[in-house]
């Protein structure tokens, strides 16, 4: 059920596993005719971004919230998801659901995401409820209830979508790849938490953690759409202004280490398609290195005539679908590219993706291949300003992990890009041996 | 990660067909031109992005298709995109991205498209390309060759999924020989007899002005458009497309269908036959399915697993078919949890039947419904697309807002008449994981 407008070109959702960017390739530019985005700060340190965008009569609600995956003890992994969805299950005066009945009721739609660095809320709407969401975001952010016994429930609901996560091979190899690539770093765990974390989030433990991270100073609220800044800043302070700062400071993440030998692994499933995953550490999203790495990226297996699409999937026809992916985290990032194939041609095809990453080492791009990508980007951009959500999403990623100008310099940036800096690029972080490998292989007894 | 359920992706898009249908569309006018050989091209004029979305629509897909041809409209809609007498398929493709967009070729049920989209600026280039891909394609054998291979593949791999397995066994107990019986990838024994012959006869036969409709949305001028189209498709010669295949779905009977697939959750489906978008009882039908499983909102995603836990998807899907339609309602959850889940969803069906929806659950399922429909037509590759289709569906682009007003009008009352009406005798699908 496609119902999400997030950037969907090239950068898939890598650590989330869902279609949304992961580095944004967006910037305003004269040609889309929006003006710049406003960005305040509130006495309590919450950060408010508001974005004119009149294309339609409809206004996109990103709360974001610094706290994820990465902030979580090891007796409480999955906590940040599991508080996720408990802020929908009720508050000191509304009942389970209260979020999809306000929301649904008034013809908009609600969503939520967890990832390792941010968790994020979005309420799409008709303009006129854009008070009413704000409303309901800060009820959810700073009076959801926690009963226990919802949350006993809400555990099983979680026990399930590790279910769906598990049948589907695309999001299990998405998860296992990164895994591999970042080991014992924060960002190789599982977002979701094992039933033991689960079952061990008492009331007392997850309220504790949603009280030390939900607190307006680690919050962004971006809102785009046919809205004046001032009236938005008006509700904003009604709500949200009135919650005192927490002052809870994020401890800082250390660095990744590099992947230094070839971590190698091979899993059985079911499918009688086969799977390749190959994956390596690659810039955060302060590095300034990220921009030649999503150009290489882009070039080598981002697009549909990306060169691995070329000579793996039209010219050798020994992959039903490929793709390379460039995701930048705080503390470090990961490039992946990622093949659908028989399980007989792994080998080979493993080879042949080594071979055109020396190619690319060797020789560098073409001139031409630079402007396509720069294209891909720009017209990426461009489809983003068609919908509120786009903007929205993208400004919160920003903001909460990087930095709102960075994201708005985001194109013109790219453009600076030399072919001499995507060759260096693809000779520093594409090493040929330290790279992580997962394949997903037919069970053996399969037909 | 997230809180709303992921999409299936094949499955989910066959089975949506136009499951978020209305709104007026507020850009300017939409302006229908008739060329003189019966090809048809609509064009709204949209500023708000510098982008531009076509969809050229055909008649042609399942419907038209018989058990011996199942699967061909699709097999041509791949070859289309992927070699014409001028460009190869990586040409066609890199083409498109030069332009700042795409472009692809699906066959559905009703209809088969070839979409594109670009920076507005490259417009005229962009429907070239349309129209090249479309006139001249060379459905050379050795393609033909390697589609083959790779669609048996998408079959075999269909089998190992158990939402699609489970999807399969339901349609084809609800269709029978009917067309509808089929996912458009078609079935392994008709897509092995497919070849250059019978492709060329099948793109003569659907590829006619007469069937087809260009579709354009985005920031361009309504004259030049059209003046671009006629200089592109007004050459085709006069045709009309075939008359669809006649067959009948089996008469109404409750069956239970059990399949084995590897996984971790079993999947649950139960479905019957429901009218197609045109009848008078589709705008109830649709309020109908989503009163149950529409949204997060609706009776299944609350009951099911807010209350009960038995999930995390859970949904009702009411595709919009120009034929006979069907309703499902599906469930995904733990195999030890399966005879649970399958008694509460059945309950649930049951208890619409009896239990009318509350004034409030009325109001929130129509809000969502034209909500979602107003916001799923905010983009340019949507209108295309949305505009190409109801055309060739012969209800005209109109028909949303005559849709829009009919939901508006449903009573409770209505709701449960509908519900006893069509989901009486319920026909189930389970795929299971093996019991070990």
């Amino acid at each position: 059920m496609q119902r999400r407008y997030l950037p969907l070109i090239v950068l898939s959702a890598w650590l989330t596993g869902c279609s949304a960017a992961a580095t944004v390739p967006s910037t305003v530019s004269n040609d889309t005719g929006l003006p710049p985005p406003t960005r305040q700060v509130l006495a309590n340190g919450m950060r408010l971004i508001v974005q004119e965008h009149r294309a339609a009569d409809i206004v996109a609600l990103y709360l974001f919230v610094a706290v994820g995956a990465r902030d979580e003890g090891p007796t409480d992994l999955g906590f940040s998801h599991f508080q996720e969805h408990m802020v929908f299950k009720g508050t000191d005066t509304q009942g389970p659901g209260f979020v999809d009945r306000a929301v649904e009721g008034a013809g908009g739609r609600s969503d939520a995401n967890t990832s390792f660095d941010y968790t994020f809320y979005s309420l799409v709407l008709p303009t006129s409820e854009a008070s009413h969401g704000i409303q309901i975001l800060a009820d959810m952010a700073f009076r959801s209830k926690f009963d226990p016994v919802e949350m006993a429930r809400e555990r099983d609901v979680i026990l399930e979508e590790a279910r769906v996560e598990q049948d589907s091979p695309d999001t299990a190899l998405t998860r296992g790849l990164n895994r591999l690539v970042f080991r014992d770093h924060p960002y190789g765990r599982s977002l979701l938490g094992s039933e033991a974390t689960l079952k061990g989030a008492t009331r007392e433990r997850l309220l504790a953690y949603y009280r030390r991270h939900y607190v307006p100073d680690q919050m962004t609220l971006v809102v785009v759409g046919p809205v004046a800044p001032r009236h938005i800043e008006a509700a904003v302070q009604d709500t949200f202004g009135r919650i005192p700062a927490g002052g809870h400071r994020r401890a800082p993440l250390a660095a990744a280490r590099p992947l230094t030998d070839g971590t190698r692994q091979d899993v059985e499933r079911p499918e009688q398609q086969a799977y390749l995953a190959l994956g390596w550490r690659a810039p955060s999203t302060s590095d300034p290195d990220g921009f030649a790495v999503d150009l290489l990226a882009t070039i080598l297996g981002g697009t549909e005539s990306s060169r691995l699409a070329q000579t793996l999937r039209d010219r050798d026809q020994l992959v039903a679908r490929i793709t390379m992916d460039y995701n930048s985290l705080e503390a470090g990032g990961v490039v992946s590219i990622k093949a659908k194939l028989e399980a007989k041609d792994l080998d080979k095809v493993q080879r042949l993706i080594l071979d055109e990453i020396a190619r690319i080492q060797e020789h560098g791009v073409t001139e031409d291949e630079r402007e396509l990508a720069l294209t891909t980007f720009e017209a990426s951009h461009a489809f983003d300003t068609e919908t509120a959500e786009g903007l929205a999403y993208a400004y919160g990623l920003a903001e909460t992990t990087w930095t709102l100008e960075a994201e708005l310099m985001y194109v013109k940036r790219l453009r600076q890009v030399t072919r001499e800096q995507i060759q260096d690029a693809a000779r520093r972080f594409l090493s040929r041996t330290d790279y992580a490998r997962l394949a997903f292989v037919p069970a053996r007894k399969s037909r | 990660m997230r809180r709303r359920p992921m999409a299936w992706s094949l499955a989910a898009t066959l089975l949506l067909g136009l499951a978020v249908p209305a709104g007026a569309a507020d850009a300017g006018a939409i302006a229908r031109t008739r060329l003189a050989n019966g090809f048809t091209v609509l064009v709204r004029p949209n500023p708000a992005a510098p982008v531009v979305a076509i969809s050229l629509g055909i008649r042609m897909g399942t419907r038209w298709e018989t058990p011996e041809t199942a699967g061909i409209s699709n097999f041509l809609q791949l070859m289309v995109v992927r070699d014409t007498a001028s460009r190869s398929g990586t040409q066609i493709v890199q083409e498109a991205e030069r332009l700042g967009g795409q472009i692809d070729a699906v066959a559905d049920q009703d209809w088969s498209e070839i979409s594109a989209t670009a920076l507005s600026r490259n417009w005229k280039a962009i429907l070239e390309l349309v129209a090249d891909v479309a006139l001249h394609p060379t459905l050379a054998d050795s393609l033909a060759d390697s589609i083959k291979e790779f669609v048996l593949r998408q079959i075999r791999n269909r089998g190992d999924q158990p939402y699609a397995v489970a999807v399969d066994a339901l349609t084809q107990s609800l269709f029978g020989q009917h067309p509808y019986a089929w996912n458009p990838l078609g079935r392994g024994q008709s897509v092995e007899r497919i070849d250059r012959t019978s492709l060329l006869a099948h793109y003569r036969r659907h590829y006619v002005p007469g069937g087809m409709v260009l579709a354009v949305s985005g920031r361009v001028r309504t004259p030049e458009v059209v003046a671009e189209a006629e200089r592109l498709f007004g050459g085709m010669p006069v045709g009309r497309p075939p008359s669809a295949t006649t067959a009948t779905p089996p008469p109404v009977g409750a069956t239970r269908l059990e399949s084995e697939v590897p996984g971790a959750q079993a999947q649950i489906l139960m479905g019957a036959l429901a009218p197609p978008f045109i009848h008078p009882d589709y705008p109830a039908t649709k309020v109908l399915s989503t009163v149950l499983g529409g949204g997060m909102a609706g009776r299944f995603f609350s009951e099911l697993r807010d209350k009960q836990a038995l999930a995390y998807s859970t949904r009702a899907l009411y595709p919009s078919l120009t034929d006979t339609g069907y309703f499902v309602a599906q469930l995904g959850t733990a195999p030890e949890n399966l005879a649970r889940a399958e008694a509460s969803l059945k309950k649930e069906l049951e208890r619409i039947r009896e239990e009318p929806p509350s004034a409030e659950e009325l109001r929130v399922a129509k809000a969502y419904l034209l909500g979602n429909l107003a916001m799923d037509r905010r983009t340019n590759a949507r209108q295309a697309w949305y505009l190409a289709t109801f055309e060739l569906a012969g209800v005209g682009y109109e028909f949303l807002d005559r849709y829009t007003a009919a939901v508006g009008a449903v009573t409770a009352a209505d709701v449960q008449r509908v519900a006893r009406a069509y989901l009486k005798t319920m026909r189930e699908s389970v795929a299971r994981p093996p019991i070990r």
